[in-house]
């Protein structure tokens, strides 16, 4: 019996090699499938992330993410004329502050950009001089970005009207339009939706 | 006591010295021995009041509650000027201060001085008529008050208002009720200005309380009834024109009352501004561009040995520029912008044949004459009622616009408000010209100038200006207004000229504070300047040494030993900050100033201005001082931060902030200025304290830096 | 539309088409009150400076639509003659005013800054008052500012 046992044994034994083996190419080509739909979500990620970039690196944000303590202002970004600088809370001076001029919406008859809630970004959010990996890192550090989770993050980039603005930005004190970011506002809010989706991975530098 | 019979308009007081003196103030080219005495004489002279009507009773109105109303031949900008006719008038015709309202006069009155209000000559042409003609209604109310007391006029007396014969007073007003004859009394003998209660002090100005409460004063703050504001179209570029315009889609815009059209402008009549100005926005206008000027075009024809030639002073041989010996150094200076704050403007309301214009002016009898000759209005139906003015500068020299007001007006059969916009103040501005200098010396074996030559280059300041008609322009042979400080002061250099090259530019350019002075006196001073350091000589003695024996080179002297004494000049540098010394003189007026200046973050920074200036009769020397410190001020914004470029075709920047100017930041924290009386009667005080205030600072940064900056608005690179 | 705001401690309620119309032309032209300034329109040169809700704004930027409910005080509503406010009278003493013109702007930034900072440092002025004035006060002012702070704090 125990030569019978052994002798069925070993074909279960082998049909069970075999089944595994299969199962090894079965892991294997799954594997494989992981592979090509990361590469491709890596590719959407990057094409995603770029876009996001290429709009927060655009003037209408960089404007108000100085690496100095000084608002910068128009298509070639300028120090802000009348020596306005961040002053205690990003809101500028005392007396003379965002609010002075800036309201909640544009001022077409002064040409005065507004949005609601205008200000500079706190200093731990200086973007000015990154690169678009940099300004990312340190949009997703809690320690640079108030705190926010990835989800806070993603909402303010995507709802926050001081954005938004950008796609809004009016006309300037000549009358003339401001340029807006080079992509459009729709397929920003998606793609910076997919990116975070995607789980924001920065791409090497 | 002799009487004169007077009419209204008639032309006395001044013994007709009126408009020949206008012509004295340049008349000058040295070919011409009329014109070089005339000129001569125009350096220390200053010229008369040119109005026409010189008649006491049409100056001084006495109301029921005993207020004397001046009528004002001149504006009021911010000089100060109503204040010193306040004192004066105040001190001749016995009244209290506070009992004094000055007003601008209007055109129907028929004393505006016919030429404007400008070249700081206010109080200075003013002093002598006004002294006479509150003399002379002094004497009229006590002639009228003995009629009514059956008295002697000579034994009354007068005091704060009031008349007095013995214990029997009576209101200068209650004395002149119900007059019918205004013949006038002869001037009587003019009182000591010893005894004088309010000339000579520091009085606070009469419109200090309306303008620190805020009261409505200014040509932007007239009303009418039932008025109606317009927006009037101008092009962008230089020398464009209107070529066409549809007006379909402004029409439908909300408010809009009427579009009016003119060969070379638009004008948009709306219920209000806003509207008036979002409509204007909604007119498609096809503009013709000639062509695109560029800044080095500009450049290139504001060239020394462009344009028109004329030497301006002569003394002496001409240097040879190919002698090894001679130094030369070339300077510029920008287009200026005057950006004063009130933009221009004019409320018009035209009623049958009948025009009234409210505006801020300084030309109230140009602007009449305009007015008159576009709507085809007899001169004396057009009356010119002028404000406050909300800063001139020279600006308000030119008052198109108010022909523009009235135009409209007529159109719309209503009062019609209009206004320059910012940009358009700023591209449609009469600029300050560019200019371009060469100056030339030579100096002996001391290092002291044999010869000094100054070769400057201007736009139109006088010329082409509606207050100097052509013919006048081309009997003077030059730019009298480009040349002011154009001259060499320093009367012992042997061999000197000056020499001007006039050109006018596609653009206007026009009267700026203190015209040529800024720049000349930059070229000229800072030259001398270099001269000294070269020669290895202190700058104050060397400006000393170069100065003779007259009467203004006395002056002269005086203002620099001040200016060098208060400071406690010294030539080095001490720290991080060095003085620089320069002086000038303008209508006879000497100025010298000591700027101490360092260098913070690559930028100049001026910390403290001590200014000796010879004003002469210094009738309110608060405001002759407060003149000081803002020409200080507007001096460093000009020579520091101000330019005006072209870029594709356009005049730039069109507002504040990019037009860079000297704010609160930028002031020096000390200003002393140090006033002199050199001669006995009032001077020009508006303009000359502007002339030495460029070099000044650039002779200090030549020593911070080693480097003589030759360009202005001065920049470190 | 219907606006209601406070101004200079009366109630008011303007009439009017366009929400956005500056603040100053309802100022100047609708309620008559001609002391704010109209210098730029550009919130460039400050001479049309008021307080909303005591903070200081450039009214020519600021949409009327955007004063419903608030408490506006101009340059009429700061000082009296008889009873002007410490800047107004500061102003005063030094003489500051040449043209005038920007001169209510320049003291409503001044009345705002001084109820921010009593004592204000040069560097505050510097920073915080950054109006233009074409006369160029600014030396008078600078003074006339600590002054004011001085008068306002009492120890005049």
């Amino acid at each position: 019996m125990k030569v019978q046992k052994l002798l069925f044994i070993i074909p279960v034994f082998l049909f069970a090699i075999i089944l595994l083996a299969s199962n090894v190419e079965k892991t294997n080509s799954k594997n494989n499938a992981n592979a090509r739909n990361e590469n491709l979500n890596k590719l959407n990620s990057e094409e995603n992330f770029n876009k996001m970039m290429a709009v927060l690196t655009h003037q209408r944000c960089m404007n108000c993410h100085p690496s100095d303590n000084i608002p910068k202002q128009g298509e070639d970004s300028h120090p802000h004329y009348f020596g306005m600088a961040r002053g205690a809370g990003n809101l500028g001076f005392e007396a003379t502050n965002c609010n002075t001029c800036h309201q909640d919406e544009n001022n077409d008859f002064s040409g005065v950009p507004g949005a609601p809630e205008w200000s500079l970004a706190p200093h731990s959010m200086r973007w000015e001089g990154l690169s678009p990996s940099e300004i990312a890192e340190s949009m997703l550090d809690k320690k640079r970005n108030g705190g926010r989770t990835h989800h806070e993050v993603m909402e303010h980039l995507t709802e926050h009207a001081l954005v938004l603005w950008a796609w809004e930005p009016g006309i300037d004190a000549a009358g003339n339009p401001r340029e807006k970011p080079p992509v459009p506002v729709d397929e920003y809010i998606k793609a910076v939706k997919e990116w975070f989706e995607a789980g924001a991975v920065i791409p090497e530098k | 006591m002799t009487k004169k019979k007077t009419s209204r308009r008639k032309f006395l007081i001044r013994g007709g010295l009126g408009t020949l003196g206008v012509l004295a103030l340049g008349t000058y080219v040295f070919r011409n021995s009329m014109r070089r005495y005339m000129y001569e004489m125009s350096e220390t002279l200053v010229v008369p009041y040119s109005g026409t009507g010189t008649e006491a009773n049409l100056w001084f109105e006495i109301t029921s509650d005993n207020t004397i109303v001046l009528h004002s031949p001149k504006v009021e900008m911010g000089q100060g000027t109503f204040t010193s006719f306040a004192q004066i008038v105040a001190d001749e015709l016995d009244v209290n201060i506070d009992q004094i309202v000055v007003k601008a006069a209007e055109t129907a009155s028929g004393i505006v001085d016919r030429m404007s209000t400008g070249g700081s000559l206010s109080v200075a042409q003013l002093y002598q008529p006004l002294r006479e003609m509150a003399a002379t209604m002094r004497e009229k109310v006590k002639v009228e008050a003995a009629k009514k007391w059956d008295a002697t006029a000579s034994a009354l007396t007068t005091k704060g208002g009031i008349v007095s014969s013995g214990e029997k007073t009576m209101k200068y007003a209650e004395a002149v009720a119900d007059i019918t004859d205004w013949s006038l009394p002869d001037t009587p003998k003019l009182r000591e200005e010893s005894n004088y209660k309010y000339v000579g002090k520091p009085i606070k100005r009469i419109d200090l309380i309306p303008k620190v409460l805020g009261e409505p004063i200014f040509g932007m703050d007239a009303e009418m009834p039932d008025m109606l504001f317009a927006a009037v179209t101008r092009p962008q570029h230089v020398g464009a024109s209107l070529k066409s315009v549809n007006t379909a889609a402004a029409e439908k815009m909300s408010g809009v009352v009427k579009i009016v059209q003119k060969d070379d402008w638009v004008g948009v009549v709306a219920n209000s501004y806003s509207e008036a100005l979002a409509a204007k926005r909604k007119l498609e206008i096809d503009w013709d561009i000639p062509k695109k000027w560029t800044e080095e075009e500009i450049r290139s024809i504001m060239q020394v040995g462009k344009g028109d030639k004329m030497i301006t002073q002569k003394h002496g041989k001409a240097l040879d520029p190919d002698d090894a010996d001679v130094v030369s150094i070339e300077f510029t200076s920008p287009i200026g912008a005057h950006a004063q704050i009130e933009p221009n403007g004019a409320l018009a309301y035209v009623n049958g044949d009948k025009v009234t214009v409210i505006l801020s002016t300084q030309v109230p009898g140009v602007t009449q004459k305009q007015v008159s000759e576009a709507l085809d209005v007899a001169i004396e139906n057009v009356n010119i009622v002028t404000t406050y003015l909300g800063g001139g500068f020279g600006r308000r020299l030119n008052t198109s616009h108010a022909v523009q007001a009235a135009q409209m007006a007529k159109e719309v059969g209503k009062p019609v408000k209009y206004f320059f916009t910012r940009k358009e103040e700023f591209q449609h501005d009469a600029f300050r010209p560019p200019t371009h200098h060469i100056i030339r010396g030579k100096a002996n074996g001391n290092g002291m100038l044999d010869a000094l030559e100054h070769h400057y280059a201007s736009g139109d300041v006088a010329i082409n200006s509606a207050i100097f008609p052509p013919a006048l322009v081309s009997m003077l042979g030059t730019d009298v207004g480009a040349m002011r400080g154009g001259n060499i002061m320093y009367d012992k250099i042997q061999n000197r000229r000056a020499v001007q090259w006039h050109t006018t530019l596609p653009f206007a350019t026009s009267f700026w504070r203190s015209l040529g002075l800024l720049a000349n006196t930059f070229a000229i001073e800072s030259f001398i300047d270099e001269m000294a350091i070269r020669a290895g000589k202190n700058p104050v003695n060397y400006r000393l040494s170069m100065l003779g024996e007259d009467t203004l080179a006395l002056r002269i002297k005086k203002v620099i030993q001040e200016a060098a004494q208060k400071s406690n000049y010294k030539d080095e540098v001490s720290g991080n900050m060095a003085m620089g010394f320069a002086a000038s003189v303008d209508a006879g007026a000497p100025c010298a100033h000591v700027a101490e200046v360092s260098i913070e973050e690559n930028k100049i920074k001026v910390h403290r201005v001590v200014c000796a200036f010879d004003c002469g009769l210094a009738v309110n020397p608060d405001q002759v001082i407060a003149q000081c410190e803002g020409c200080i001020i507007m001096g460093i914004s000009a020579a520091c931060h101000e330019k005006m470029t072209l870029k594709n075709g356009q005049l730039y920047p069109t507002i504040y902030g990019p037009y860079d100017m000297a704010l609160m930041k930028n002031s020096p924290k000390e200003i002393e200025v140090h006033l002199i009386q050199g001669v006995d009667a009032p001077l020009p005080v508006g303009e000359p304290p502007l002339g030495p205030i460029g070099a000044a600072i650039g002779n200090a940064v030549r020593r911070l830096t080693g480097k003589r900056l030759t360009e202005l608005p001065l920049r470190l690179a | 539309m219907k606006i209601s705001f406070t101004i200079n401690g009366q109630q008011k309620s303007v009439e009017i088409e366009n929400g956005s119309t500056p603040l100053l032309w309802v100022i100047r032209d609708t309620l008559n009150l001609k002391g704010t300034k109209f210098g730029c329109g550009k919130a460039a040169c400050g001479a049309c400076t008021l307080h909303v809700n005591g903070e200081a704004v450039r009214s020519c930027s600021f949409a009327v639509k955007f004063a419903e409910g608030k408490n506006i005080t101009t340059i009429e509503g700061l000082g009296t003659k008889e009873n002007p406010h410490p800047v107004q009278q500061a102003w005063i003493e030094h003489i500051v005013p040449q043209c005038g013109y920007c001169q209510p702007g320049f003291i409503m930034a001044t009345a705002a800054l001084l109820e921010k900072k009593p004592s204000p440092t040069d560097a505050d002025i510097d920073a915080n008052i950054v109006n233009v004035c074409r006369c160029a006060t600014y030396y008078r002012m600078r003074k006339a500012i600590h002054r004011a702070a001085k008068i306002k704090n009492g120890d005049s």
